[in-house]
């Protein structure tokens, strides 16, 4: 049936057909400098009824990213370090903050990129178990429910438990028409979140970077720089760069062009600022001893958000007068005590404890045998000024106090988190939650329970300040320095001997009083010499 | 004749729709980004303290930007995100400065966007604190 148009409905015609090309790609242009328009693959036009059902039909495409991210460390949870052979990983660690994973998976899994692991039958060879979305939602809508082993609500919930708050169900089929590169976001949600809460553990890392301004850090600034986290992890393959159980401590190599395969390390100052960055050469002969983060990051815990800096375990278990659990809270709001967690100190705008390190991270595991006189080092940061190989760090030392056990001497794993009858969260006991959580291991438990002081080392290396906000001269080399007490170092105008201040000063004034007296009687003799 | 006299209507209304249909969903990054340099930077330095995402509804966050009205109605909130106004303070605020030749209207719909996805019931309440 032919249709024969005026020119008037032709002209119509048009106009709607070009105003409607306009209006999709103005949409599209809005949408980010993505190549692909995901709106448009039929496979991501049904309702999903699981993630596992949206990884699938990322997989029609994508067919190679499963087997990719299979194979590193946000799927395994572990790491093998070669410097120490230690098996390592979130798996096999131990912490001081929520102490370990073991046991304790259905919520830790959380920030597992995968769905559905809750215990040790998580099938890791599954495809359709790795979870995409996680690190390539931009809609800033998906997340996962904590106690599920990673799986994002499908129906409105009451969380937490008789708080009234409800989660909104995620709209998977919008959640998956909408991926895109990670974001400060995407890994934010996990990363800015470590340790159970805002900025908890890393102390350079919270929620205050994910829209940062320059004075938080140069290089994220949103109004700036705007990099995004893969801009110095660049990754490849899904594997991302820039490990903290072996970070590259020192990094002499210089440049790197982006892209280039080389095997090293993308995310090091030196990467992309050389090895030789200021104007002035003195400055760049500080680099031989001390890290850019030592400078360029006077404080972390800018944002904002305060991190932990102390966490008493042996605290935990008090109840208010109302019997219920207590919480405590400081002048600001922030929780001081939670009587599942015990005693926490958290503070802001932190100055950096300095260390020597040459990138190898010694761990205590579970099991090994520890001296409870001592406080225990849970990951020792190896170096000294003459191996060669280390650097002068800044670093976030928390100090906490956590079970173990007294007979074995060795540190432990409770079952903390759970709705069960063992779990220290619910129940408050040390023995029970103790006993389920090493029954988990295989390790044995003497059934006795007690608490030791341990420390945990964290690099700062993020939160970059400006270069007019970055250390001066005598923030180090005053009488207060920065890196009093460490060892091997001279520091001009700090590192004072008396006795060689003495002495030295004993020269000069002999000098003095020698250059004195001698131009004295160079004096008296030119005069006697002109009188005669 | 009965073919041409549905054609007009249905090609208006889908002209009139078309905009609407199209519109991809605003970019809450770039909304953020402004909410919180340019929006809340002025309330937490003249206008007595932070504002947050958190503090309305959803409907109530629409209904809001719908009406237009700052200051309790006293001037039009689309001022605070016109080219004008960024112009005018762009000297001092780099978020003005980046977004300076953003499209007003699509400005706002970002900024909606942020405030819709951090409201009180919304799908990541944002405090902004």
């Amino acid at each position: 049936m032919a249709v024969q148009l005026t020119s008037g409905y032709a002209r119509l015609l048009f106009a709607a057909v070009m105003t409607l090309t306009m209006a999709i790609l103005s949409a599209q242009a809005q949408a980010g400098a993505s190549t692909a328009d995901h709106t448009t693959f039929k496979e991501l036009q049904q309702p999903f009824e699981s993630g596992p059902a949206v990884t699938q039909a990322c997989l029609k495409c994508h067919t190679e990213a499963a087997h990719q991210v299979m194979k590193t460390p946000h799927w395994t949870w572990e790491f093998l370090n070669p410097a120490t052979q230690q098996k390592l990983g979130k798996q096999h660690v131990l912490n001081n903050f929520c102490i370990s994973v073991e046991s304790n998976y259905a919520f830790c899994t959380t920030c597992h990129a995968g769905y559905g692991w809750k215990d040790h039958s998580f099938d890791f060879t599954k495809q359709e178990n790795v979870d995409c979305l996680v690190c390539h939602d931009t809609t800033g809508k998906y997340r996962k429910q904590p106690g599920t082993g990673g799986l994002p609500p499908l129906k409105a919930i009451e969380w937490p438990p008789g708080s009234g708050k409800i989660v909104r169900p995620v709209d998977l089929q919008k959640v998956a028409q909408n991926v895109g590169k990670t974001s400060r976001d995407t890994c934010g949600a996990c990363h800015f979140f470590g340790g159970g809460g805002d900025g908890v553990k890393h102390g350079d890392m919270d929620s205050s970077l994910a829209a940062p301004e320059a004075n938080i850090d140069i290089h994220m600034d949103a109004t700036g720089l705007d990099f995004i986290c893969s801009s110095c992890h660049q990754a490849s393959g899904h594997r991302v760069p820039g490990s903290r159980y072996a970070p590259t401590a020192r990094d002499d190599k210089g440049k790197l062009m982006r892209g280039k395969e080389s095997g090293r390390n993308p995310a090091t100052c030196q990467s992309c600022h050389g090895t030789d960055p200021h104007k002035s050469t003195r400055l760049n002969s500080h680099a031989d001893k001390i890290a850019c983060q030592t400078c360029h990051i006077p404080k972390y815990a800018r944002g904002g958000v305060p991190t932990k800096m102390g966490w008493d375990w042996s605290t935990a278990g008090q109840k208010g007068p109302d019997g219920k659990p207590l919480i405590k809270k400081d002048a600001k709001g922030h929780v001081i005590y939670d009587a599942k967690k015990g005693d926490f100190i958290v503070a802001e705008n932190v100055v950096p404890e300095y260390k020597w390190f040459n990138g190898t991270v010694s761990y205590t595991l579970l099991g090994a045998k520890i001296d409870n006189s001592k406080v225990v080092p849970i990951n020792a940061f190896e170096g000294g000024p003459d191996d060669g190989k280390s650097l002068i760090w800044p670093v976030k030392v928390m100090r906490g106090k956590q079970p173990y056990d007294p007979v074995n001497k060795t540190l432990v794993k409770p079952h903390t988190a759970g709705d069960d009858s063992t779990a220290y969260w619910k129940n408050f006991g040390w023995e029970k939650a103790i006993a389920a959580g090493m029954a988990e291991t295989g390790l044995p438990f003497s059934g006795k329970v007690d608490f030791v002081e341990t420390e945990m080392a964290w690099p700062i290396t993020h939160m970059v300040a400006a270069k007019d906000e970055s250390l001066g001269c005598v923030d180090c080399h005053g009488a207060n320095s920065r890196l009093a007490g460490l060892p091997g170092i001279y520091m001009p105008g700090h590192s004072a001997s008396r006795l060689l201040d003495t002495a030295g000063w004993g020269l000069a004034a002999l000098c003095l009083v020698g250059v004195i007296g001698h131009g004295g009687i160079r004096i008296l003799a030119a005069r006697k010499g002109s009188e005669k | 004749m009965k073919l041409r006299s549905a054609l007009l209507p249905t090609l208006i209304l889908g002209l009139l729709a078309t905009p609407f249909a199209a519109q991809a969903e605003g970019d809450w990054k770039k909304g953020r980004v402004y909410f919180r340099m340019v929006c809340t930077a002025c309330h937490t330095e003249k206008a007595g303290g932070a504002i947050a995402p958190t503090t309305k509804t959803m409907a109530e966050w629409k209904a809001y930007i719908a009406a237009d009205k700052h200051a309790k109605g006293k001037d039009s909130l689309k001022y605070y995100v016109s080219k004008k106004y960024r112009e005018s303070i762009k000297a001092t605020n780099k978020a003005a400065a980046k977004f300076i030749d953003d499209d007003e209207a699509a400005l706002l719909e970002d900024i909606t966007a942020f405030m819709i996805k951090g409201a009180k019931d919304g799908d990541s309440p944002a405090k902004c604190n």
